[in-house]
C-alpha cells in the first residue's frame, strides 16, 4: 500500500511549509532515512528524511510551493500501485488506502526529534570551538571526522568558505534567479539559516545594483543640547502619562488689540508686541484661576506654585531652549515685551544664565508662525502642564447665526494624568479660550 | 659520565649526604647488616655504624613516630618502610603529626624527614606488598610526595627532600630499583616541583609516574614508528606539582594520557585531568583527557593477572591514538 509523505509540523508555530527543493524525482528508489525533499519554515529549513522505502511515486508539489503541515505532498510505494491523481490534502483524510500506519504525532515528534538534534547539537572539541571563534565560521557548516562525527581542530583550520558552495547555500530556485537577472550569488548575504539564499534575497540584491549610487549618509554623535533635549523628551514621555486637550480660540479681539497696543508698547520699549506675549500674559492669568494647573510632581508630592513663571520654547538651529519668564501674571504687556524678546535674543546667542532657565511651573510652545494648525507638545518635566499654540488665520465659523470668516487659532493643552485629571484641565483650557476671545478679562 | 642503578642512585645520595650532616641517619627494619627488604642500605652500616643506620623492630608506628620526634628535636631522620603498603600503620604519625605540627605551632617547629618506601607490584608479592598509595599522601596538606623514575632523577630529588625542612614522602618504585641511567658522581639536587620532560613531541602529551614513565616512553617509541610524535611528562613530585609544564605541553599537542600504575579510580590522575580542564588548556583540547590506571582490584598473585591489572604499553599506545582517533 502507498505510503503518504506529508508536510511534517516543526515547530509550535508552523502552519505552512515551503518545499524548497526534492532530492528525488518520480519513479526513484528511496531508503529509510534517505532526504526527501528540503523544507523551509518559519523558524529553519531542514531536509526532510523518508520514514519508508520503496519508489517515489508521487509528488503533488514543487519547489518553492507552499504546503499546509500535514498535507500530503507525495506518495512512496510500489510502482503501479493506485494513487490519487491530485492532492489528497490532509493526511489521513482522504481515505484509508492512504492513511499511514504510524500515527501522525508520533512522526512529528520524531521529525522536530531531528531537527533540533540538526540545528542545536554539535559535537566539538573545545580546541574545534575555540578555532572556529577565531576563523568566525560556524560549526554548524563544518563536518566532524572524530568519533560520532566531532569536529576536531584539524577539521576546522581545513574548512575553507569556497566560492563554490556558495550556490548550494542558494535555494534552486533563488540560483535561477540569479542567473536570469544576472547577479553574482557569491555578493548576496542570505537571510536564511546560516546564510541561505532565498530568491527574495537575489531579488532585493538585484534592486539594490539597480539603484544609482548614494551619497554616504551623513553620521554625527549626539551630544550637547541635542542629546539634553532628547533625553528629558523621552525622560517626560516615559514617566508622565500625556493627554492632549485641542481646541479653537477666536482670536478677533486679540488680534485688534494688538494692533491698538502696538504703538505705545514700542514707544516705550523699542519692541513690537507679538501675540506671544497677549497669549503668555492671557495662559498667567487662566493659571492663577486654575492654581490646580500650576503644579509639580515631586516624588510623592503634588507642589501647588505660588509663583507663575511661564517657559516659552525657542527653538535654536540644534536644539530648544526654555527661557523662564518669571511671574508672568504680575508682568504688563511692556514689561513682558522686553522680557520676551530679551529672552529670546539671548537663547538664540546661547546666553541665558541657568536661572533664566529654571523655576518654570508651566510652558508655552508657539509654532504659529508656520503652517501649523495644532499639535500635541510634550510636558516640560517637573511641569505638569503645556499649551502648544497653532498658527492663527482666517476660517469660515458660526457666528451669531452666520457662517464667517474669523481669525481662528488653534491651541493643544497637554497634561500629565498623574496628576491633573480630563475635566480640570479641559476647565483651564476653557477659561484661557474665554480671556484670549474676551481680552478685557485681562483688566479684571 | 658513569652510569648507576636507581638504587644505587638513592644510596649514593643518602652516603654523601650522611658524610657531610652528622644529624642525618636512617631507622627501618633490617636496614642494618641484611641492607634492607630490597639492599638500598647494603654496606652503609659498615661505614656509618649501627648508631646512624639503625634497625627497629617490625612497628612502622614506633619508626614513624621516632623519626618524628628525632625532626622535632633538631635531627633530619630518613625512615625506610619496607613496602609502601604498610604506611596504613604509619599513617597517623604522618597524617596528623608529621603534616601539621608546624603549622600548628605557627612554625617554631619542624619536620625535617624523608619516608623513604618502595612501591608498585611487578614483583609478584601480591596483595598487600605491591599497592601504589601515593593519592592518599598527596591529599594531604603538609606533606610533599616525590616519586622519582630514574637514577639520575632519585639522586637529585632525594637531596632535595633531605634538605626540606618538611616532612616528604619519597616513593621508589620496585622495578626501577634496576634500572640505569648517567648519575654524576657529585652532589646535586633537583628542586622538587619540577617537571622533566622526559621526550618532545608535538602530537600527544602523556604524563607518566614511576615505572609508567619507562612504558610510556617505549609507547612513545612505537608510536614514533607509526608517525604520531608523543611528548613524555614525568611530574617527578606530584606535591609540589609542576602544572605549568603540563598546560604548556597540552596547548601544544591538544591531548593529554595521565598514566599511573595506582588504581585509576580516585588516582592522581583524576587531579592532572581536573587541573588541564581547569586551565587554559582547555580551548586547546582537541579530544577527551584519557586516564590509564590500575584495575579496581587487589594486586593478584599470579604473574599475569598481575600484569594485566595494570597499563601496559600496548594501552598506552591505544590510548594515545585514541586522543588522535587512528585507531
Amino acid at each position: 500500500m502507498a505510503k503518504e509523505i506529508f508536510m511534517p509540523k516543526l515547530s509550535s508555530t508552523m502552519q505552512i511549509g515551503t518545499i524548497l527543493q526534492w532530492f528525488k524525482e518520480e519513479g526513484e528508489t528511496v531508503e529509510v532515512g534517505e532526504p526527501l525533499f528540503e523544507i523551509m519554515t518559519d523558524k529553519i529549513n531542514i531536509e526532510v528524511d523518508s520514514y519508508e522505502e520503496g519508489t517515489l511515486l508521487k509528488r503533488y508539489f514543487e519547489e518553492d510551493d507552499e504546503v499546509p503541515i500535514n498535507h500530503v505532498v507525495g506518495y512512496i510505494g510500489d510502482v503501479g500501485e493506485g494513487i490519487p491523481e491530485s492532492p489528497p490534502g490532509e493526511s489521513g483524510v482522504s481515505g484509508k488506502q492512504t492513511s499511514s500506519e504510524t500515527p501522525i504525532e508520533q512522526l512529528q515528534a520524531e521529525t522536530s526529534e531531528q531537527a533540533f538534534e540538526q540545528t542545536e547539537k554539535v559535537r566539538a572539541t573545545p580546541a574545534a570551538r575555540r578555532i572556529a571563534k577565531e576563523k568566525e565560521v560556524s560549526l554548524n557548516e563544518i563536518r566532524g571526522s572524530g568519533p560520532n562525527g566531532r569536529i576536531q581542530q584539524v577539521d576546522v583550520e581545513k574548512f575553507e568558505i569556497p566560492a563554490a558552495t556558495i550556490s548550494s547555500r542558494a535555494t534552486p530556485l533563488a540560483e535561477k534567479v540569479a542567473i536570469a537577472e544576472g547577479v553574482e550569488l557569491q555578493d548576496i548575504k542570505g537571510s536564511g539559516p546560516r546564510g541561505k539564499i532565498y530568491r527574495a534575497d537575489v531579488e532585493s540584491a538585484k534592486a539594490a545594483i539597480d539603484v544609482p549610487e548614494i551619497l554616504p549618509t551623513k553620521r554625527m554623535k549626539m551630544t550637547g543640547i541635542r542629546k539634553a533635549v532628547a533625553d528629558r523628551m523621552l525622560h517626560s514621555k516615559s514617566v508622565a502619562p500625556h493627554v492632549t486637550l485641542n481646541s479653537e480660540i477666536d482670536m478677533t479681539e486679540v488680534v485688534a488689540m494688538r494692533k491698538k497696543l502696538l504703538v505705545p508698547v514700542e514707544k516705550q520699549t523699542g519692541y513690537r508686541i507679538s501675540y506671544t506675549e497677549i497669549i503668555l500674559k492671557a495662559t498667567a492669568h487662566a493659571l492663577k484661576r486654575h492654581p490646580n494647573i500650576n503644579i509639580s510632581l515631586e516624588g510623592n508630592e503634588i507642589v501647588y506654585h505660588d509663583t507663575i513663571n511661564v517657559g516659552l520654547a525657542v527653538a535654536l538651529e540644534d536644539g530648544l531652549l526654555v527661557p523662564v519668564i518669571k511671574d508672568a501674571d504680575r508682568k504688563g504687556f511692556a514689561e513682558l515685551t522686553v522680557a520676551c524678546k530679551t529672552a529670546g535674543q539671548a537663547a538664540k546667542e546661547s546666553k541665558l544664565k541657568p536661572d533664566e532657565m529654571s523655576g518654570g511651573t508651566f510652558t508655552i510652545s508657539n509654532l504659529g508662525m508656520y503652517a501649523v494648525d495644532t499639535f500635541n507638545p510634550v510636558i516640560n518635566q517637573p511641569e505638569s502642564a503645556i499649551l502648544g499654540i497653532g498658527r492663527i488665520h482666517d476660517k469660515p465659523v458660526g457666528w451669531e447665526g452666520q457662517i464667517v470668516l474669523r481669525p481662528m487659532m488653534g491651541v493643544g493643552l497637554s497634561f500629565d494624568h498623574r496628576v491633573i485629571d480630563g475635566a480640570p484641565a479641559a476647565a483651564f483650557l476653557t477659561e484661557l479660550k474665554g480671556i484670549l476671545e474676551n481680552p478685557l478679562e485681562l483688566l479684571m | 659520565m658513569r652510569e648507576l642503578t636507581y638504587l644505587e642512585a638513592v644510596r649514593e645520595a643518602m652516603s654523601q649526604e650522611m658524610r657531610t650532616n652528622e644529624d642525618v641517619f636512617i631507622l627501618g627494619e633490617d636496614i642494618g647488616v641484611y641492607g634492607g627488604a630490597f639492599g638500598v642500605t647494603r654496606g652503609m652500616i659498615e661505614e656509618f655504624g649501627p648508631e646512624r643506620i639503625r634497625n627497629t623492630p617490625i612497628s612502622e608506628a614506633a619508626i614513624s613516630g621516632t623519626a618524628v620526634g628525632a625532626a622535632l628535636t633538631g635531627m633530619r631522620p630518613i625512615l625506610e618502610l619496607q613496602f609502601s603498603d604498610f604506611m596504613t600503620i604509619a599513617m597517623d604519625n604522618m597524617v596528623n603529626q608529621a603534616a601539621k605540627i608546624r603549622y600548628m605551632y605557627g612554625g617554631k617547629g619542624k619536620v625535617p624527614m624523608v619516608l623513604r618506601t618502595p612501591a608498585g607490584s611487578g614483583t609478584g608479592a601480591a596483595a598487600q606488598h605491591s599497592q601504589s598509595l601515593e593519592a592518599w599522601m598527596a591529599h594531604i596538606p603538609g606533606l610533599k610526595v616525590v616519586q622519582p623514575s630514574t637514577a639520575y632523577d632519585a639522586k637529585g630529588l632525594l637531596k632535595a627532600a633531605m634538605d626540606d625542612d618538611n616532612p616528604v614522602i619519597f616513593y621508589e618504585h620496585k622495578l626501577c630499583y634496576r634500572t640505569t641511567s648517567d648519575v654524576p658522581e657529585e652532589v646535586y639536587s633537583i628542586p622538587l616541583g619540577k617537571a622533566d620532560i622526559k621526550k618532545q613531541g608535538t602530537d600527544v602529551t602523556i604524563v607518566a609516574t614511576a615505572i609508567m614513565v619507562h612504558k610510556s616512553l617505549e609507547a612513545a617509541e612505537e608510536l614514533e614508528k607509526q608517525g604520531i610524535h608523543a611528548e613524555v611528562i614525568d611530574p617527578r613530585t606530584l606535591v609540589p606539582l609542576d602544572i605549568e609544564t603540563i598546560v604548556q605541553s597540552v596547548k601544544k599537542t591538544g591531548r593529554l594520557v595521565v598514566v599511573h600504575e595506582a588504581v585509576k579510580r580516585g588516582g592522581f590522575g583524576g587531579e592532572i585531568a581536573s587541573l588541564i580542564a581547569e586551565s587554559e588548556a582547555f580551548d586547546y583540547l582537541d579530544a577527551p583527557i584519557k586516564r590509564l590506571g590500575g584495575k579496581a582490584v587487589p594486586i593478584p598473585y599470579n604473574p599475569e593477572l598481575e600484569k594485566a591489572t595494570i597499563p601496559g604499553v600496548s594501552d598506552i599506545i591505544e590510548a594515545a591514538k585514541e586522543t588522535l582517533n587512528r585507531l
